[in-house]
């Protein structure tokens, strides 16, 4: 069978233009596409070592017994954390739903990622545009790393470099600042690359916020380079200002992304300038939004109370989970089947890419159909805007993670 | 089981019924005839009550991303008022913009049994259906965001016909299930992308080479064409702006005499006398919505305290952004479709522009002659929440405590005010009128905003008391489709709602053009782009129920 517009949603981008034909189990992407979307088609192969039963220590069982025992846990546990969330909407509902009941912390595989990001949201608020707004209108791009392009390969094609934009022009400068060679980019014609001799993309950052803060002064020992982005930006009609906050430091990721945000703010009382923030490539700005308009916080949010709480050093899962702080872990990933837990709790259940090999330590392992191949589902893109449509083409017995985490619910 | 409700007095101004004292019979989820029903029905006596059908919020900001975006931004607010969930009920938190369930139940307690989220993007209607269907309690629906789209532009640019363009609006409102066609700030958010800081609405956009007169002219010209019962909800140009009273009424004369809304029209009641150069023109507006009988428009009152705003006008949320408080705020090109800002307020009545933007409200409400064309709302969260709705509909019935808030307002806002001298209280009926009957009229809700046999069940009981407010906060009883979901202002049972929504005709071949369009510049394909009814249903997590067009 031969399925078009199949939507991939191994990175924040969500291409929905795929071509990719079925075989019984086996699953072909057809397009021309990135690396990163061939490996999530790749992976949804299912051969003679996936596992279409669940497992209780290893075992196979019935969904039932693993249920069960499933519930067992969650009802014999102190305190318990839900994570990962790499999984469409319907498994994040469900998995909210179990964590309120089972009074647990609820978190994303990527929560440390997301925390600078929404602190900084909930503080000052932002300045963003979305990929066709980019596409289509930017005159200039900045993009602060160069190892955004390998982490969303098919940006260059779909949204910097587009063969025609609505206003009929497609010359734009394209800037790529890091603070590693790349002798590709620097060799690519139609990429300005600057190499800066700063220690970090985060300095090269803070720099350029001082140039359009109002103490500015042109005596401050500012990179060349710095200032001459700063003049593009100027110059520019409508300029984005694109990053990844996993290429900055943890310990100064936010301070990094005030800097960004102030500097677009300022930039904005006379030029039109944006940001366009990239991720999403595990699921995580789908499982936030839910967490957002569920319970009126970010991920990560504990029920312990009963009523929802958010506090991203209290409640970071994997933190708790390394300082065993919670004694039940449920993780839930239905994308890739590497997105194994880095952190392990005494008892652990795991909802599943079928493909996924779990660690002994894992006491249930329900494998699960993957969403956009087994199921049907809906994914948000990494503006938080568009909403996608993850297809079903692919006919087994697998249940979908929503179905598991609701029997787990109703059998406590 | 049926249920026979026994000895009401019955405000339906649907049938003209003023009070009158009648039983209610209800069968499964419809309003039937009290004397069929057999005496082994669930009686239920209300003879100290008097019963209207389920309110209806027709404009009310509940779901899609640019309230995600506030209920982040609000975090202190959501610490604040976080709550326990129980065997009925989710958990969730927020005052101002509440989280979803806690919106739903939050309405369900006052007797509201239908809510119209008046700004989804087309590329974000998922998410707005998504929230929506979480909302729980009551009915929704959303009105599809155009007016500052590219495509819309180019086809007037390209002098499309109307008949074209019709088809646009008609294919939009198909693929993202809405039930009306809402314009803010036309072509203004458009002209901000390319940096214009004001756009007036006989101003031609130097970005689109159109002017917002135009956008609004052919766009209420295609709702009125395609049948659609729910006029082209507007958000005028110019919001917030002192001396805008001169666009809102150029604005009513843009559709040339078809049915328009203008919406939260207080925010748009500006005049610019006196010393501070800001003043109330409710009279003007109120005025030239008495003579203009094809508009209708709801208030967006202001109440006092901290909310946030939460618009699609990018343009004019950047322009107030500086009034804001606690000082943050976010602004959002997207999709070549729109955009949003999002900008905390807290009112303060010893505030000169906040007590006068309170006092416009009222005045606009208290001059509008006719009941059945303006409605009660606070723009939520623009104004206030929602849940202020009983304190304002007790300053509404209520003069002497009108007048004892105003005596408390800045003074000199109280001296350029009228409001003192209006004596004009809201009866019950007109209460009725503008929170039940007239919103399920002009939204073609044929079976709901009244009791008449084979409406649907969607019934509110107060218990009639002295203080106004605390009873329409907690109704003795509310139906939904007939089941019995909030006793004495708690919630007794949760249900889920359905997804009101509009299918007008169309030529098909307009998809040529879109394909090309989303293939060329958009970043989703036209098929995934539209949300099918089984979508709605399996993904999204709500029925679709489809009203019918009438065309003119």
């Amino acid at each position: 069978m031969q399925f078009k517009h199949i939507t991939c949603p191994q990175c924040g981008l969500l291409c929905d233009d795929l071509d990719v034909s079925v075989d019984d189990q086996d699953v072909t992407l057809n397009s021309n596409s990135s690396p990163v979307c061939q490996q999530f088609f790749v992976d949804a192969r299912l051969t003679a070592k996936s596992a279409l039963q669940p497992q209780i220590k290893g075992k196979p069982c019935t969904l039932d017994e693993a249920v069960a025992y499933a519930a067992k846990l969650h009802a014999a546990s102190k305190q318990s954390v839900i994570s990962g969330l790499i999984a469409d909407v319907q498994a994040c509902r469900s998995a909210f739903a179990l964590a309120e009941k089972t009074h647990s912390v609820i978190d994303h595989a990527n929560g440390q990622s997301m925390r600078a990001s929404t602190a900084v949201m909930q503080r000052y608020g932002e300045v963003r545009t979305t990929l066709a707004e980019a596409r289509n209108r930017a005159d200039c791009i900045i993009l602060f790393g160069a190892a955004i392009l390998e982490k969303f390969p098919r940006l260059r094609s779909r949204i910097l470099q587009p063969k025609e934009t609505l206003s009929g022009d497609t010359e734009r400068k394209i800037i790529v600042v890091d603070v590693v060679e790349n002798t590709d980019l620097a060799n690519d014609e139609d990429i300005d690359f600057f190499h800066l001799p700063l220690a970090s993309l985060e300095i090269a950052i803070q720099q350029l916020q001082y140039l359009a803060s109002p103490c500015a002064s042109t005596e401050t020992d500012i990179d060349p380079s710095i200032r001459l982005i700063h003049q593009h930006i100027l110059a520019s009609n409508y300029s984005v200002l694109t990053w990844t906050a996993t290429l900055f430091a943890k310990n100064t990721a936010e301070q990094t992304l005030q800097n960004l945000t102030f500097f677009i703010k300022e930039t904005m009382k006379t030029k039109r300038c944006v940001g366009l923030p990239l991720s999403g490539s595990r699921g995580e700005i789908t499982a936030n939004q839910v967490s957002t308009w569920q319970t009126g916080f970010p991920l990560p949010v504990a029920f312990s109370s009963g009523a929802p709480e958010h506090n991203p050093v209290i409640y970071d899962a994997e933190t708790m989970l390394k300082n065993s702080e919670a004694d039940l872990l449920t993780w839930i990933s239905t994308y890739s089947s590497d997105d194994t837990p880095k952190q392990y709790a005494n008892a652990n259940i795991v909802i599943g890419h079928p493909n996924m090999k779990c660690d002994q330590t894992v006491d249930v392992f329900f494998p699960v159909g993957i969403p956009g191949i087994d199921q049907r589902g809906l994914a948000c893109r990494t503006d938080a805007v568009a909403t996608l449509p993850l297809h079903s083409i692919r006919k087994n017995d697998l249940p979908s993670a929503d179905h598991v985490l609701n029997l787990i619910f109703q059998a406590l | 089981m049926a249920i026979k409700l026994v000895g009401a007095q019955i405000y339906d101004p649907m049938h003209q019924i003023d009070g009158k004292k009648m039983d209610i019979g209800i069968d499964q989820e419809k309003i039937c005839d009290a004397d069929s029903l057999t005496p082994d029905c669930e009686s239920i006596d209300i003879s100290d009550c008097f019963v209207m059908a389920g309110a209806i919020d027709l404009h009310t900001h509940i779901g899609g991303g640019k309230v995600n975006i506030a209920r982040t931004m609000m975090i202190e607010d959501h610490q604040a008022h976080s709550h326990h969930g129980d065997h009925q009920c989710r958990s969730g938190s927020g005052h101002a913009v509440p989280s979803t369930f806690t919106a739903g139940y939050r309405y369900a307690e006052m007797g509201y049994t239908a809510g119209f989220e008046p700004a989804v993007l087309p590329v974000n209607a998922r998410q707005a259906h998504m929230e929506m269907a979480d909302t729980p309690m009551i009915d929704k629906g959303g009105y599809v965001l155009l007016g500052n789209d590219d495509f819309l532009l180019q086809m007037m640019r390209d002098g499309a016909s109307q008949s074209a363009i019709n088809d646009y609006v008609a294919w939009v409102l198909n693929a993202s299930q809405c039930i009306g066609i809402k314009v803010v700030n036309a072509g203004g958010v458009h002209a901000f992308k390319f940096n214009q800081r004001r756009l007036d609405v006989d101003e031609v956009s130097t970005a689109s080479g159109v002017t917002p007169r135009q956008i609004v002219n052919v766009l209420s010209r295609a709702v009125y064409e395609l049948g659609v019962t729910h006029p082209l909800h507007v958000h005028a140009s110019n919001l917030g702006v002192p001396g805008n009273f001169e666009t809102t009424i150029a604005t009513m004369g843009a559709a040339e005499g078809v049915p328009i809304h203008l919406t939260h029209i207080q925010f748009h009641s500006y005049g610019t006398e006196g010393d501070m150069k800001f003043s109330s023109a409710a009279c003007e507006i109120a005025e030239a919505i008495n003579k203009n009988k094809n508009v209708t428009a709801d208030v967006g009152q202001i109440m006092f305290g901290q909310t946030v705003t939460t618009s699609g006008d990018t343009m004019m949320q950047y322009y107030g952004h500086e009034h804001g408080s606690p000082k943050k705020w976010t602004v959002m090109d997207i999709e070549c479709e729109m955009g949003c800002g999002v900008v905390p307020f807290r009112y303060r009545d010893k505030s000169f522009v906040n007590a006068l933007q309170w006092s416009i409200g009222l005045e606009i409400f208290l001059q509008v002659n006719d009941p059945w064309r303006v409605f009660l709302t606070t723009d939520h969260p623009n104004g206030a929440p929602f849940t202020s709705y009983p304190h304002l509909i007790k300053l509404l019935m209520n003069r002497s405590f009108r007048n004892d808030h105003l005596s408390n307002l800045h003074p000199e806002a109280q001296r350029m005010s009228n409001l003192s001298s209006m004596d004009r209280e809201y009866s019950l009926y007109e209460i009725a009128i503008m929170t039940r009957s007239a919103p399920a009229k002009i939204l073609g809700l044929a079976d709901q905003g009244h009791l008449a046999i084979g409406a649907t069940a969607n019934i509110t009981v107060y218990r009639k008391q002295d203080d106004i407010e605390k009873m329409f906060a907690q109704p003795a009883y509310v139906f939904k489709n007939g089941t019995l979901i909030v006793k004495d202002g708690k919630i007794v049972e949760t249900v889920r709602g359905v997804t009101h929504v509009v299918k007008p005709e169309y030529d098909k071949s307009i998809e040529k053009s879109l394909g090309t369009y989303f293939d060329k510049f958009q970043t989703i394909s036209l098929d995934n782009f539209k949300i099918s009814n089984d979508e709605m249903e399996e993904c999204i997590g709500s029925r679709v129920v489809e009203h019918p067009c009438t065309k003119p």
